[in-house]
């Protein structure tokens, strides 16, 4: 019988003009694994939504239509009812975790619903062995990388025993062997006769793990495969509906996990990177700070004593998470005041301060990175010559002129992220940094995030993009720089066609 | 050192209350001062040798300047920006830094727990749980803003103040308003806010330092009490 059952559902968010899901019918039995796919703003968080209650009792809005899970009429049912029934993993790590602690945020759940302590003690030794999370118990949050931060979600839901479990976006920050694990979670969840939702725009990993996959356009469900249509689509069928490939080369896996032999080729024209090093531990004195050389080894968090970086080009910075590709750029730019390295390029040295004059990085989250209160000051805070027609050409070039009056804020993620670039451009950088640029992004927009990072390097600016997006180097990347321990594992072109 | 909640809650309590008070005699100065290592204590049990030694200065200074430089009749800007410094490094440090220790090393599951054993409402409980799981939230936006403006360059806001003021608050008013929402949802799907009674894993059991220092801390409050009002 159907554990899930939406019948002629539509909804419209508060405040927006459109409807958001569109006389949506969808039944789920029993034990099944569900993929929602299709692209971003298609409706898929919204369905996952409507099943664990969020819509409508936390997103209000407009609601039509029944929804029944696991027996209850979600309109009916207040949230706190729905917690041992249906657990959610978010897509952000940083903020669905209560906690600081790990232990805290795995038994918060079983705490809320008033169990007895000994009862939530051994729900919490049997998920921690479940998913091997003995290392990473006793540890703050803060402290985790992605990959950690998103297996301690899934315990704490877990934890919970719900029946029911949605996965919305889940691998949006991990890298591949990350996602191998939440694939064996997920495969876990099946085996144990789970019913699994997952909204995903990466379909790589899942495509032998789902029974039914919905692709959802414009809030209606416009087609749907079983597992095995789905796992044989061909590529241009998956091209068509604008969805990422379900099939990954292995000569891409191998790149983007940083499992190719070591070896860095000679380029021309190029930049030179000298003595950059950089640890996070303490410093070894209490008042003068210890300049680190190449020989202080496993101290090190970056450790690159030089290196020649293709002028001009588009180039992928891979390795798995927390190898030091973050720290790289940092230090690159000059926002790691303790990295002492020099740029060369054009035979100019660049040290300390002026590398941040060279450099501009676009980060992760450009919502920290625009302060003004419209498109076009926030350009010309970084044009230094104030001119206005230079501006709107800047502007043009990224299709941002119809919006140039609009507060930032105002702007999709997408839209976001092109102001940052914008200004990006605006301020002469020689060399730009992007930090995972395209995590979380459908085919479409990460498509059109490659087009861009082609365009500029082909206006002579040098490009240098962290990333875990198979996709994204094999689009647009013209050399792959492999990073393992803060050390240059090898600098190569790109297998792309 | 692992003290229970509650002794850190009543030393918080105790360490504002006497350094707050103005000491007029020696002896309460006395009282005051040995009070005041106590931050310096917890600061090196956390191995936070170089705070402590900062810290340590910084109130020294502080000590020295209100004894023998300033005193009620100081005139001029450069008197009274000292008596700012003085004032608040006196006042205010020893008990920021008490705090700061708890938010530190409480984990969220012991403060919870520590709050049903005071028989304090959920709802305040958990409110003020959410504050304590904000501080390191903030302190990471704050950081990552901050690195975007000096790579934009616009560290001082061009030179003027509301500027420099403004391009920080807006996107950490954003970002924290965006975390505080998608933290609530997370935390209601996992069944916070329902009727049933929190329970907790967490028990907590005051030790033999948990008594030393609660009746230090009682002792000392006492006396400070009685001889700057009573006597």
């Amino acid at each position: 019988m159907s554990i899930v059952e939406l019948e002629d559902v539509s909804f419209q968010y508060k405040g927006s003009k459109e409807g958001s899901l569109v006389n949506v019918n969808l039944n789920i039995e029993q034990g099944q694994t569900v993929l929602l796919c299709g692209a971003s703003g298609s409706g898929k968080t919204s369905i996952i939504r409507l099943i664990n209650g969020l819509i409508p009792h936390y997103y209000s809005g407009e609601l039509e239509g029944e929804i029944r899970v696991a027996d209850h009429d979600i309109k009916k049912t207040e949230l706190y009812e729905l917690a041992g029934k249906v657990g959610t993993v978010f897509q952000n790590p940083r903020s669905q975790f209560f906690s600081v602690d790990t232990d805290g945020e795995i038994v918060f759940g079983p705490e809320n619903i008033g169990l007895e302590p000994k009862e939530i003690k051994a729900r919490m030794n049997d998920v921690v062995a479940e998913m091997n999370l003995e290392e990473i118990l006793g540890r703050s949050i803060f402290d985790l990388s992605g990959g950690q931060k998103q297996r301690i979600a899934c315990a704490s839901v877990a934890a919970l025993m719900p029946n029911i479990i949605l996965l919305d976006e889940p691998s949006s920050n991990l890298d591949f062997d990350s996602i191998e694990l939440l694939r064996g979670i997920i495969l876990e969840w099946k085996r144990q006769g789970k019913t699994i939702v997952i909204s995903e725009h990466r379909l790589w990993y899942l495509k032998d793990a789902v029974d039914r996959v919905l692709y959802i356009e414009n809030g209606r469900i416009a087609k749907e495969w079983n597992g095995e249509e789905f796992a044989c689509l061909s590529e241009d069928e998956v091209k068509a509906y604008k969805l990422r490939p379900v099939v990954l080369e292995e000569e891409l896996i191998k790149e983007i996990r940083g499992d190719c032999s070591s070896s860095v080729c000679e380029t021309d024209p190029s930049i030179v990177l000298k003595d950059f090093y950089f640890s996070y531990k303490k410093r070894p004195y209490l008042i003068l700070k210890k300049k680190f050389k190449e020989s202080d080894g496993d101290l090190l968090n970056l450790n690159i004593p030089e290196l020649k970086i293709p002028e001009g080009k588009v180039i992928g910075l891979v390795g798995p998470n927390g190898t030091g590709k973050s720290t790289f750029l940092r230090c690159l730019c000059g926002l790691e005041g303790d990295c002492k390295g020099k740029i060369i390029s054009d035979g100019v040295t660049y040290k300390g301060g002026q590398r941040l004059k060279m450099c501009y990085m676009v980060m992760q989250d450009v919502n920290h990175q625009l302060f003004t209160d419209s498109v076009k000051s926030e350009v010309m805070l970084s044009l230094k010559d104030k001119d206005t027609k230079r501006c709107d050409e800047i502007l043009d070039s990224l299709g941002l002129l119809e919006y140039k009056d609009t507060h930032p804020m105002a702007l999709s993620g997408g839209q976001k992220q092109r102001v940052a670039i914008a200004s990006a451009i605006a301020s002469d950088a020689k060399i730009l940094l992007f930090d995972e640029p395209t995590s979380g992004l459908d085919y479409s927009h990460m498509e059109k995030v490659a087009e861009l990072l082609k365009r500029l390097s082909l206006s002579g600016a040098t490009v240098i993009v962290s990333t875990h997006d198979p996709e994204l180097i094999s689009e647009c990347c013209d050399y792959v720089l492999g990073l393992n321990h803060g050390k240059v594992l090898y600098l190569k072109e790109s297998a792309r066609d | 050192m692992k003290l229970d909640p509650r002794t850190k809650l009543f030393m918080i309590f105790v360490v504002s209350l006497i350094v707050m008070m103005s000491a007029t005699t020696p002896f309460l100065w006395a009282i005051r001062l040995s009070i005041t290592l106590i931050p310096i204590i917890l600061l090196i049990t956390e191995k936070k040798y170089a705070s402590a030694l900062r810290f340590l200065l910084a109130y020294g200074t502080a000590l020295v300047l209100t004894f023998y430089f300033l005193s009620a009749e100081s005139e001029g800007l450069i008197a009274s920006l000292l008596i700012g410094y003085c004032g608040i490094v006196v006042q205010f440090m020893p008990a920021l830094i008490t705090a700061w220790y708890v938010v530190r090393t409480t984990k969220i599951g012991e403060f919870m727990s520590c709050m049903q054993k005071m028989h304090i409402p959920d709802g305040i409980a958990v409110s003020l749980a959410v504050v304590m799981r904000f501080f390191p939230t903030i302190k990471e936006e704050y950081s990552s803003i901050n690195d975007a403006m000096r790579m934009r360059g616009v560290m001082f806001g061009g030179g003027n103040v509301l500027k420099m003021v403004e391009f920080r608050m807006i996107p950490l008013l954003f970002s924290c308003v965006n975390i505080g929402e998608e933290l609530s949802a997370a935390a209601i799907t996992r069944g916070l806010g329902g009727e049933a009674k929190r329970s907790s894993v967490v028990e907590l059991k005051l030790g033999v330092a948990d008594y030393l220092l609660m009746t230090f801390l009682t002792a000392a409050t006492v006396i400070f009490v009685m001889f700057k009002y009573c006597l």
